[in-house]
């Protein structure tokens, strides 16, 4: 059976979605069949980031309405064969979404894939909770950022008490913390909070530090998750997170500020 | 630190009390004997309190428990709204005085007779404080959950995120820090106290008085734990 990880934050705009592309491409990338779900229904954007969004034909609410058949909605990458993406519906409402049918569609797509990535819209209501329903291990995308912590805290008390795992008393949920757009400058100057801070308040294990990165936006008005940009911190941040997914030791790379030589200051740069 | 041979807890007991109406002994024996006929078996070696509210004049307590035991009842104390003279007094004969945990409002009067049987009532002893057991919640307090321990103290091993509530009856301990609200004695415990250990929380409250987090600044971050003090709330570090 296939594990399936939701991306979730709680707080908007911290870079989920940026987060299930990259993550989702890497294990591919390393022979892993993985598909991504876009759970935002009326605002979706999966398939942009993916770069697929002009070969969107059937969507996740065609697939649940009996519209269309998985096979008929699933979008297979270009770049890798082992990767596909379940995109939402942007004309279509959330409310076609419930427990069962969502738990069916899960069902069938984890005999096809070893990980299903769930990518959450924010917020707690409907959207949000559908998304993380089935998980059985949840990335909480979390910028060092005093109401993007707070939110994440939110929602870890969710998935602790709203998940199919905490309904029927099963294992619970394995939480990662996923820091993005991190700057180890403005950390050391003391106007961002430090790993240790955002550990400290949200008592989860660190799965990555994803720095802020001008690549992040090159990657996502090309349709290329930045995770292909391997000259980038982001990217290769994002490499290292994948790994640490699959199980290996990875240290943790860019947390601290850059001190720069002195002919890199001389010369620019 | 627990004594290992004994050990003393607060209990209710429900307790027949007899309510005397006249000092007129004779009345008192007749009318006993009647009732007692009724069902002996039922009042042999009961505990009785006898309250003495209703009776103005001096009462002469010794012979009042000699009259009870005569009826072969077990005397425990004397009871009723009276002077402290007069409980002092009654101590001094080596008898007891017992509290009631309510006011008992009188019972309908039967005229003619000069005693009166009340249905019992429950009488909790006051010397020992209410002892509550201890509800112990491990892992972190998420912002948006609210844990409340009904007629416990609350125990949680872990951190209180901010924007999370914690409620209690009695005490509060935080293994960790606290960061959200906490509230104690939540049905007027006076006596209820808040510890943890890194004070950074939103609100404290101690049976109605609280303190949000300008008060904290003395002990702010540091392991405290917060009582009342007359109807005042004070911090006082752990360490």
């Amino acid at each position: 059976m296939a594990r399936i990880i939701v991306v979730t934050s709680g707080k908007g705009g911290v870079g989920k979605t940026t987060s299930s592309a990259a993550i989702g491409l890497g294990l591919a990338l390393k022979g892993n069949k993985v598909v991504i779900i876009d759970f935002d229904i009326g605002l979706r954007n999966l398939d942009l980031i993916m770069g697929c969004e002009r070969r969107v034909v059937y969507d996740f609410v065609n697939v649940i309405n009996g519209e269309a058949t998985l096979n008929q909605a699933l979008i297979k990458d270009k770049r890798v064969n082992s990767l596909s993406i379940l995109p939402a519906s942007q004309t279509r409402d959330k409310d076609a979404l419930n427990k069962e049918n969502v738990g069916k569609v899960l069902e069938e797509l984890g005999e096809m894939y070893d990980f299903i990535v769930c990518d959450s819209p924010a917020g707690i209501e409907a959207g949000a909770m559908m998304a993380l329903y089935y998980a059985d291990e949840a990335i909480v995308t979390t910028n060092p950022e005093v109401s993007s912590v707070r939110d994440s805290d939110r929602i870890l008390g969710m998935l602790a008490s709203r998940s199919r795992r905490a309904e029927l008393g099963l294992d619970p949920i394995k939480e990662h913390l996923l820091l993005t757009r991190y700057s180890p400058k403005r950390v050391e100057e003391g106007e961002m909070l430090s790993v240790e801070d955002v550990e400290d308040i949200l008592s989860i294990p660190l799965l990555g530090v994803i720095p802020e990165s001008q690549a992040v936006l090159k990657a996502s008005n090309a349709g290329e998750p930045v995770i292909l940009d391997t000259d980038s911190d982001a990217g290769k941040a994002y490499q290292d997170v994948v790994d640490r997914l699959l199980g290996e030791k990875v240290d943790f790379r860019f947390l601290l500020a850059e001190k720069k030589g002195i002919f890199s200051r001389m010369f620019g740069g | 630190m627990a004594d290992a041979s004994i050990e003393f807890k607060g209990t209710s007991f429900t307790l027949s009390v007899l309510h005397l109406k006249t000092l007129l002994l004779a009345d008192i024996r007749a009318d006993l004997t009647k009732k007692v006929a009724q069902a002996p078996d039922f009042f042999y070696l009961v505990p009785i309190v006898v309250n003495i509210e209703k009776i103005e004049s001096s009462v002469d307590y010794q012979a009042i428990k000699e009259l009870i035991e005569e009826f072969n009842f077990t005397f425990v104390g004397f009871t009723g709204a009276i002077t402290k003279e007069q409980r002092s007094f009654i101590r001094k004969l080596g008898f007891s005085f017992v509290n009631t945990a309510k006011n008992t409002s009188p019972e309908k009067a039967v005229a003619t007779q000069n005693i009166e049987e009340e249905k019992p009532v429950a009488v909790v002893t006051d010397s020992l404080a209410h002892l509550y057991s201890d509800k112990v919640h491990r892992g972190q307090v998420r912002s948006g959950q609210q844990l409340y321990a009904k007629g416990q103290n609350l125990v949680i091993i872990g951190s209180v995120s901010a924007g999370a509530e914690v409620i209690a009856d009695g005490n509060i301990h935080v293994y960790g820090a606290l960061r959200g609200r906490a509230i104690a004695g939540a049905k007027g415990h006076h006596k209820a106290q808040i510890y943890c250990q890194n004070l950074e929380a939103e609100l404290v409250s101690i049976n109605g008085n609280y303190w949000l987090s300008e008060s904290m600044e003395q002990h702010w971050g540091s392991p405290v734990y917060i009582h009342l003090t007359d109807s005042e709330l004070t911090s006082s570090t752990l360490i």
